[in-house]
């Protein structure tokens, strides 16, 4: 399952980020966010706008068409 | 003496800890080659210089301004490095740290926000930490202070002692590339940098050091060992690359480390941000909540505490101060021209101008607090989807909100977005955000014309400006600037209310630019228009309608006739606009030989309709960015090209929607 399909509050294990874009990856991986980390899903904006995730104690946004892109598992 | 580097991850407290570490800044400049902004201050110690460097991620640059560092530790001579870290987040912090013990040179580590560690159930044990990676660590609260003093105690010995340079196994495929690079490096020329740093710096690609190497090595050969360097490593470990390698042995080593030196509590508390994040990024009331806080922010600025601050300056520059100097310069006998010069050209032009510094002092005030507050990410965020509509990112809107302050720091902001694209589009698009030079001239025709409606006749100025920067956004990326999809990803940092201090510093920093603007362009500006005034074809002191300026003013006044403003008045002050929007006023002052505002604006109605008056102040929304503008878009793009461009769309903008509603108003009988 994908990101998006994450209910608000849940949380999932990274499991593929490959078929995201470079640039977006290395941002991420930058700010710790690589397969197999935890992330919970805070909140979500209208109309397929961003996405609030946490992970480890920090937040950040991302947006939906990436939200889609990235392969998560829940336990 | 000693050069201090402090380097560390963005949002980690950096400015707060230069701002503590160093009593004054030395001076802010440029970076050599990008317009990045370069801070130097003076230690406490009064002895060091502390440089603060772009906060980054990895020493390996994705943006302009992240390129900066690992430009400075290949070509600048400094003695040590302080390393910000975020103790709440130390897994992704010591990644950069790692990097920067291997290059070698000593560091103190400033462990900071271990107070919000806390609070989040990490314990930290410093001195285990301080073993485990060979260096002092201090655990301190840069917002506060706490601890920097410890933190300043070490810095002061560095170089007391030789450092040990930080040596993780990367494998026996990585060491041996590591030699073979190293054979065919010239040792001696890179004598100040350590070999193995710029090996595994290469290896990692850094495209900064690549670069480098490329000017001791033929390309050629760097290229063939990389990429049989990469094709061991991805056989022999299972991974995608070198880098992904790198960062995985780094990653263990941190884990290893942090398994000793720390320890973890469960928390179960909703902290403050959780609670602010609730309300203003809820998904309907974001942008409701983000527009009532620009509102306010207007409100204050302009109608409840800025104008009547305002108004009092006023009074005293254009009733004492003027009283006092003509009794000055009679009692010293000055002839007319001087007596002429300082009252009608200097007072009137710089003094028209300064009394709206409270209001331009205020606005800067509320963009730091946005600032410094943590809400501008939060902004960035709910404002994405409308942005990515017209093609732009979140990340856009922050220099545009930075540019209603002043347009040359939005011009700069829009480094943090990571698409040349975009940000070249951010960039073009910023000058048309209303800037507080350009409210003086709003403040004098609005209260001439629209008394009774001030804040809404500003404040629609402000929106025809955003909704005009977005129709243009949506043109240009159809059009000239085509290209693949954008990016967007933002942390949201922890909310702070902001410290009184570095709210105010922060404040003086943007603000001081309009006073030193008022001292030299104002100032010059209304030297020469008082002569172009004064003088004419026909001699000295002649009547203004005969004088230089008319003549030049005259020249564009049939240009302006369809927009409601033909007067040769009204062309001359567009021309000094140019360098800077204040002078406009300043222009006025002279021109109509007004001695106050008041009178000012008794005169305007004479000259202007309202509807004029308002195609003349939406002219001057758009109608070029200002000199310094200008001169930090040619700086910030590196293209003449782009900056010409960024000059003539906003005229011919300027006159389409200018003509529009005057002719448009005039049809409808205004």
């Amino acid at each position: 399952m994908s990101l998006n399909e994450l209910h608000l509050g849940e949380k999932a294990t990274i499991v593929n980020l490959s078929s995201l874009n470079r640039y977006i990856k290395r941002r991420l991986l930058d700010l710790g966010i690589l397969e197999g980390e935890e992330v919970l899903l805070k909140n979500r904006m209208p109309f397929h706008g961003p996405f609030m995730i946490e992970h480890n104690g920090q937040i950040l946004g991302i947006r939906y068409r990436e939200a889609l892109q990235i392969e998560i598992k829940t336990s | 003496m000693m050069n201090i580097a402090l380097v560390g991850n963005p949002n980690t407290g950096k400015t707060s800890l230069f701002n503590y570490l160093t009593g004054s800044y030395e001076y802010i400049g440029n970076w050599s080659g990008v317009t990045v902004e370069k801070k130097v201050g003076t230690l406490k110690n009064k002895r060091d210089h502390l440089i603060d460097l772009p906060g980054i991620y990895s020493l390996s640059p994705l943006s302009k301004d992240e390129s900066v560092v690992s430009s400075y530790f290949i070509s600048e001579d400094f003695s040590g490095i302080v390393n910000i870290v975020d103790a709440s987040q130390l897994e992704r912090n010591l990644i950069l740290t790692i990097q920067l013990l291997e290059y070698g040179k000593p560091i103190v580590i400033g462990l900071n926000m271990s107070d919000v560690a806390k609070q989040r159930g990490i314990l930290l044990d410093e001195e285990k930490l301080s073993e485990a990676l060979h260096t002092p660590v201090v655990s301190i609260i840069a917002r506060t202070g706490k601890g920097c003093n410890d933190l300043m105690r070490s810095i002061s010995s560095i170089g007391t002692k030789p450092a040990e340079r930080l040596r993780l196994d990367y494998g026996l495929d990585i060491e041996n590339g590591i030699d073979r690079l190293l054979s065919i490096l010239p040792i001696e020329t890179i004598q100040h940098l350590s070999p193995r740093w710029l090996a595994l710096q290469f290896f990692e690609g850094n495209k900064i050091i690549e670069n480098y190497l490329e000017t001791l090595v033929p390309k050629r050969q760097l290229n063939e060992l990389y990429q049989e360097v990469e094709k061991q490593v991805k056989s022999n470990h299972r991974v995608k690359g070198l880098s992904q390698w790198i960062y995985q042995v780094r990653k263990n080593y941190i884990l290893a480390i942090l398994e000793q030196s720390v320890k973890k509590e469960q928390t179960h508390r909703a902290n403050l941000t959780d609670r602010i994040d609730a309300i203003v990024t809820n998904r309907f009331l974001g942008m409701p909540i983000f527009l009532l806080c620009m509102f306010l922010m207007f409100k204050l600025t302009f109608d409840w505490l800025g104008t009547p601050l305002s108004d009092l300056l006023d009074q005293f520059i254009s009733g004492s101060l003027t009283g006092w100097l003509k009794i000055l310069l009679e009692d010293l006998g000055t002839s007319n021209f001087i007596q002429s010069l300082v009252l009608d050209g200097i007072v009137a032009g710089v003094g028209g101008v300064l009394v709206f510094v409270p209001q331009i002092f205020i606005l800067f005030f509320f963009i730091s607090f946005l600032e410094d507050s943590g809400y501008m990410a939060r902004a960035a965020l709910v404002m994405d989807k409308l942005m990515e509509a017209v093609g732009l990112n979140g990340k856009a809107f922050i220099p545009m909100i930075i540019g209603f302050g002043c347009n040359v720091p939005g011009v700069m902001a829009a480094r943090t977005i990571e698409q040349p694209r975009e940000r070249l589009i951010t960039i073009l698009l910023t000058p048309l955000m209303s800037c507080s030079a350009r409210l003086p001239v709003y403040a004098l025709f609005v209260g001439a014309f629209f008394a009774g409606h001030q804040t809404i006749i500003v404040f629609s100025l402000y929106v025809l400006g955003i909704a005009l920067a977005l129709l243009m956004a949506k043109i240009f990326s159809k059009t000239l600037l085509k290209s693949e999809t954008s990016i967007f990803v933002v942390e949201l940092p922890p909310y702070r209310i902001p410290q009184a201090k570095t709210l105010l510093r922060s404040t003086w920093d943007k603000g001081k630019g309009f006073l030193r603007k008022a001292g030299t362009f104002i100032f010059g500006g209304s030297v020469a228009i008082w002569l172009l005034s004064y003088a004419g074809p026909g001699g000295l002191n002649v009547d203004m309608d005969k004088s230089f300026l008319a003549a030049i003013g005259g020249v564009l006044a049939p240009i302006l006739t369809p927009l409601g403003f033909g007067t040769w008045q009204a062309g001359a002050s567009l021309l000094t606009g140019f360098l800077a929007k204040e002078v406009v006023v300043s222009s006025m002052n002279i021109i109509y030989h007004a001695p106050n505002t008041d009178s000012l604006q008794g005169l305007l109605t004479q000259a202007y309709t309202p509807l004029s008056a308002f195609s003349f102040i939406v002219f001057i929304l758009l109608y070029v960015p200002c000199l310094a503008t200008v001169g930090t878009i040619k700086k910030e793009t590196g293209s003449a090209k782009w900056t010409f461009f960024a000059v003539i769309y906003a005229l011919i903008l300027a006159y389409i929607v200018s003509f529009i509603l005057y002719q448009c108003g005039r049809l409808l009988g205004f």
